[in-house]
């Protein structure tokens, strides 16, 4: 399914697992980990987590910060050690709580980039990326062996020829570099990254942001990505887990999560959305009427279960409002339409930011840059039923 | 659906978990055996000084060891001893005139190297580095001669007014505090000026930027921000005052003007046999008070690390334009030196070079000679300088090896840490001479030969310095980057290939400046080795406490230069690592 087309729908479980019939390579069942925390009765950590990733696949993690992402990550590296669950890789148990089974961080055979990249100062990039051959217990490598797996690894990074460079003699870029060379160059089934780009600044973000995609899906590995910035994740996985208070909130490809977002917390994390409170008057077949605003009956999909018809949010993104004069040109077949009056323009570059407000609600809209505004700011709004998603719960 | 290769794949599966398990177990409680066994260690070298002090202290001497008995007698006698009350005031009176002493000039000299444009700031860090190296009694000699009965000042002051008496009397509790202050400005100095620099400019510009002139920076900005860490830096030279041994035996007991570590020494030699029940008494009281400062100490740098912002952007902040009074505070600096450096050093030089002491004048000129220097090195001087060295080197070493684990499991929250910084941190409690006291009657209830040699020193020596070699090692151990080691544990190094090619290299400048701060400390420390030392055992700072009280002025002198150059020296690469390694933990000892 490419990002362009219509989205079918597929009526289901908010949070459905993808089952392969292969031997996942990570497996994580009821994962929990939850950080009292003394000063302000807020409790961090993650709760019942679970998801199966088939082997290959770029995982992202994403969530605002202290939603337990990181936490999640850690466990799988074996860093914390998790109150509850079940986490495996390969079909090997490195944690079970029920069986008391904790296989120690060393012995778990993962690679993994961390924010800060922990680029060891005292020693040399070869040294660094070098690191992981020299501390293993069941294989003894030769000085020849350990060079050209070096070598391999940091070809694969293009940092071929700064095997002698000292570590703080490297950019960020480079640094970051280094740290995934040191992360591959055992060859771990698993590789995780915390946050790598982070720390870097924006051009090189976007910069190693390709190249990260390309170097995972050039090694095949599968990853476990964990981010707090949502167009990282939407740009590089195949399948997007976005947590917030500790809980998997949707778990689902790129454009499940954008254009089909099961919870107005998703909806509004991932992208920029305007939500309105409804009430659902009739849904079948994941399509229904939704009355917003008090008096207009909009047509959206409704690809969750919905308990309360009272308590509905309808999401719409910006980009997908087009701005029209008062009841001018007719709708297109069963577009959605609400007046309303420009309430404001920001200039963005290529495109405008228009507000307008209507029935006491501004609602954010994305228009071309050259797209022409009525002077008395007088407009109608369209939009897609396709583009329109009903939400369980009330707008926080 | 179950195929037989699944079964296959379930089964290795089952069997490399079972591996993982037997050989997990080992990696995962390597840790904590290390845990389990430095507190093992720490626990013998911190517990049985206490008990032996507390044994003693309630135990009733009689003529024969089988005559003796238990008791609260000696609390008795002590408390009811007229001078306990005296003893006590002279006690505060001197630790917290010294500590304002030290601390007025440590501050001004500070607030002037670090945050002005005057010249001339290297002398306040020369007189910094010297005043290190060199032993505290050597210092308080030099001042005695100075400003005793026939030093220059005197000297000089009758011959202007033709009076007989003098000018100034050393022999009193104000010059008691004189000394005192005088030998603790120069840490002050490097205590403060660590805090200040540790403090954000941005916070002065920013007064600076919305119109507050010079002088109100400094009193509204700089002063308020710095107080908490002057209050607990105040506090913590009038515990170190408190336990001072030094001026009070050299200046306070020929003024008769005795203090708690003063009474508790007498006790020991001034008696026959020695009063050890009287003497731990008095310890363990005194432990108590130090106890109940240190608390409050504690309360107060906890507060004081409120304010300290470490930036870590390592830029300095512009100074501030003193304009003209810029050399006025030059003119403090150089007074600073002539004072603290130039004078006693100067001083030393005369004497050393005289048969006798003289005061300054031609006819002792004709005096001068080498003699004492050849005499100090012809007789058993340089076994006396290889004992002190010994000693020093083994301190350091054990001391900063312990505390290099310690801090790293203190740090890391390991199983047992929090167990492990408790006893490195506890010996703070131990005044020198108490230590001392408290490892001798260890010693001479338990069968181990080391009485009387250079073993007891070290162990004493050890225990005494645990708690600064835990200060180095956990604040370098702060700055060491969490996932630099988590990332080695990622790439399967188990925690002792950690501690060993991740965590000791990068602590290596904190664990060398923490080990030249241990050895420094220790090659000139009196107070406890004073009663630990025996004939075969001497240490240096002892031998020339003894030289002083059997008048040989001169050669404790000459004795005394040559040792402080060979400890400046030292001092010097110490004040450089320390400084390297920017791991402020100066500002913290």
């Amino acid at each position: 399914m490419g990002r362009g087309s219509l989205p079918v729908l597929a009526a289901g479980p908010p949070l459905q697992l993808q089952r392969s019939w292969t031997i996942a390579m990570l497996r994580v069942e009821r994962l929990t980990k939850i950080f009292e925390n003394s000063t302000d009765q807020i409790a961090g950590g993650i709760r019942e987590a679970e998801f199966e990733l088939a082997p290959g696949t770029f995982f992202t993690m994403l969530g605002p910060s202290g939603c337990g992402k990181t936490t999640t990550l850690r466990c799988i590296a074996g860093l914390e050690t998790p109150d509850a669950g079940v986490i495996s890789v390969d079909g090997r148990a490195l944690f079970d709580g029920e069986r008391k089974l904790n296989v120690p961080v060393e012995q778990r055979a993962v690679g993994m980039v961390f924010q800060s990249y922990a680029i060891w100062p005292h020693m040399t990039v070869a040294e660094n990326v070098a690191f992981p051959l020299t501390v293993m217990k069941h294989r003894r490598y030769s000085k020849a062996e350990i060079g050209a797996a070096v070598a391999k690894a940091l070809a694969v990074v293009d940092l071929d020829g700064f095997e002698e460079r000292p570590a703080p003699r490297l950019s960020g870029g480079q640094q970051q570099r280094v740290a995934l060379a040191r992360a591959i160059v055992h060859e771990p089934r698993l590789l995780l990254l915390d946050e790598p780009l982070s720390n870097l600044d924006a051009q090189l973000r976007d910069e190693m942001r390709s190249e990260l995609k390309r170097l995972q899906s050039k090694i095949g590995i599968t990853t476990v990505y964990v981010t707090h910035d949502q167009s990282e994740a939407l740009a590089l996985s195949d399948q997007i887990a976005v947590i917030d208070h500790g809980r998997i909130r949707q778990l689902g490809t790129p454009e499940d999560i954008y254009f089909r977002p099961a919870n107005p917390f998703v909806a509004r994390f991932v992208g920029a959305t305007n939500l309105l409170a409804g009430r659902l008057v009739g849904a079948a077949n994941g399509r229904g009427d939704v009355e917003v605003l008090g008096r207009h009956t909009i047509k959206c999909l409704v690809p969750s279960v919905i308990a309360d018809p009272a308590s509905v949010s309808v999401s719409i993104r910006p980009e997908s409002i087009r701005l029209v004069p008062r009841a001018g040109a007719a709708s297109p077949s069963g577009d959605n339409r609400i007046p309303g009056k420009i309430a404001g323009v920001t200039f963005l570059g290529a495109t405008r930011r228009v507000d307008v407000a209507s029935d006491g609600v501004t609602l954010q809209v994305t228009a071309a840059a050259d797209h022409p505004l009525p002077a008395d700011g007088e407009v109608d709004l369209l939009f897609a039923p396709e583009r329109t998603v009903a939400l369980p719960g009330k707008v926080s | 659906m179950t195929t037989s290769a699944d079964v296959a794949r379930i089964e290795t599966g089952a069997a490399i978990a079972a591996a993982t398990r037997r050989t997990s177990w080992l990696t995962a409680w390597q840790t904590a055996i290390l845990s389990a066994a430095l507190i093992v260690i720490l626990l013998a070298l911190v517990i049985p000084p206490f008990v032996f002090l507390v044994q003693g202290s309630f135990t009733i001497a009689g003529p024969t060891p089988s005559s003796w008995t238990w008791g609260l007698g000696n609390f008795e006698t002590v408390l009811k001893g007229r001078h306990i009350v005296t003893t006590t005031i002279n006690s505060v009176v001197f630790a917290a005139a010294s500590a304002a002493l030290a601390l007025l000039v440590g501050w001004v000299t500070a607030w002037i190297v670090e945050r002005t444009n005057t010249p001339l700031k290297p002398l306040a860090y020369l007189t910094a580095i010297i005043s290190l190296g060199t032993p505290y009694i050597l210092y308080v000699t030099a001042w005695l001669l100075f400003f005793g009965k026939a030093g220059p000042v005197n000297h000089f002051y009758r011959t202007l007014t033709g009076n007989t008496d003098v000018l100034i009397n050393i022999y009193s509790m104000a010059g008691m505090v004189l000394v005192e202050g005088f030998l603790w400005s120069p840490l002050a100095f490097l205590l403060v000026s660590a805090t200040l620099r540790n403090s954000n400019p941005e916070l002065e510009e920013a007064a600076r930027v919305h119109g507050a002139g010079v002088w109100q920076t400094i009193r509204r900005v700089t002063m308020r921000l710095s107080l908490p860490s002057i209050m607990a830096l105040a506090m913590l030279v009038f515990i170190r005052a408190v336990e001072a041994f030094e001026v009070p035996a050299l200046v306070g007991l020929p003024g008769r003007i005795s203090v708690l570590t003063t009474d508790i020494y007498t006790n020991m030699v001034a008696r026959a046999p020695p009063d050890i029940g009287g003497s731990s008494a008095l310890s363990v009281l005194m432990l108590l008070l130090v106890f109940v400062l240190l608390y409050v100490y504690g309360r107060l740098s906890r507060h004081a690390e409120r304010f300290a912002t470490i930036t870590g952007k390592g830029f300095r902040p512009r100074p501030f334009d003193l304009g003209r009074l810029r050399y006025v505070a030059a003119g403090i600096l150089v007074f600073n030196f002539i004072l603290l450096l130039l004078v006693p050093m100067l001083m030393l030089v005369w004497v050393s070079l005289l048969p006798f002491f003289q005061p300054v004048s031609a006819a002792a000129l004709k005096l001068i000679s080498l003699n004492n220097y050849r005499t100090v090195l012809d007789s058993g001087q340089l076994e006396l300088m290889l004992n002190t060295l010994m000693v020093a080197v083994a301190t350091a070493t054990v001391a900063v090896s312990l505390t290099f684990v310690a801090g790293w499991l203190a740090v890391r929250r390991a199983p047992g840490g929090w167990i492990v910084d408790r006893l490195a941190t506890i010996p703070l409690v131990f005044p020198g001479l108490i230590l001392g006291i408290a490892v001798m009657q260890l010693f001479l209830a338990v069968p181990i030969p080391i009485y009387g040699t250079l073993g007891i020193l070290v162990w004493a020596f050890v225990i005494n310095y645990l708690p600064y070699g835990m200060r180095y090692s956990s604040s370098g151990m702060l700055q060491i980057h969490r996932e630099l080691e988590e990332a080695a544990a990622i790439c399967g190094a188990t925690p002792l290939t950690r501690l060993r090619r991740i965590v000791a290299p990068l602590l290596a400048p904190a664990l060398l400046a923490g080990w030249l701060f241990i050895f420094l400390m220790s090659a000139r420390a009196l107070s406890l080795p004073i009663l630990l030392s025996g004939p075969r055992s001497q240490m240096m700072a002892v031998a020339m406490f003894d030289l002083w009280g059997n008048g040989q002025g001169t050669e404790l002198a000459a004795l005394g230069l040559m040792w402080s150059m060979l400890m400046t020296a030292i001092a010097m690469v110490f004040y450089f690592v320390a400084r390297r390694s920017a791991s402020g933990a100066l500002g913290r000892a």
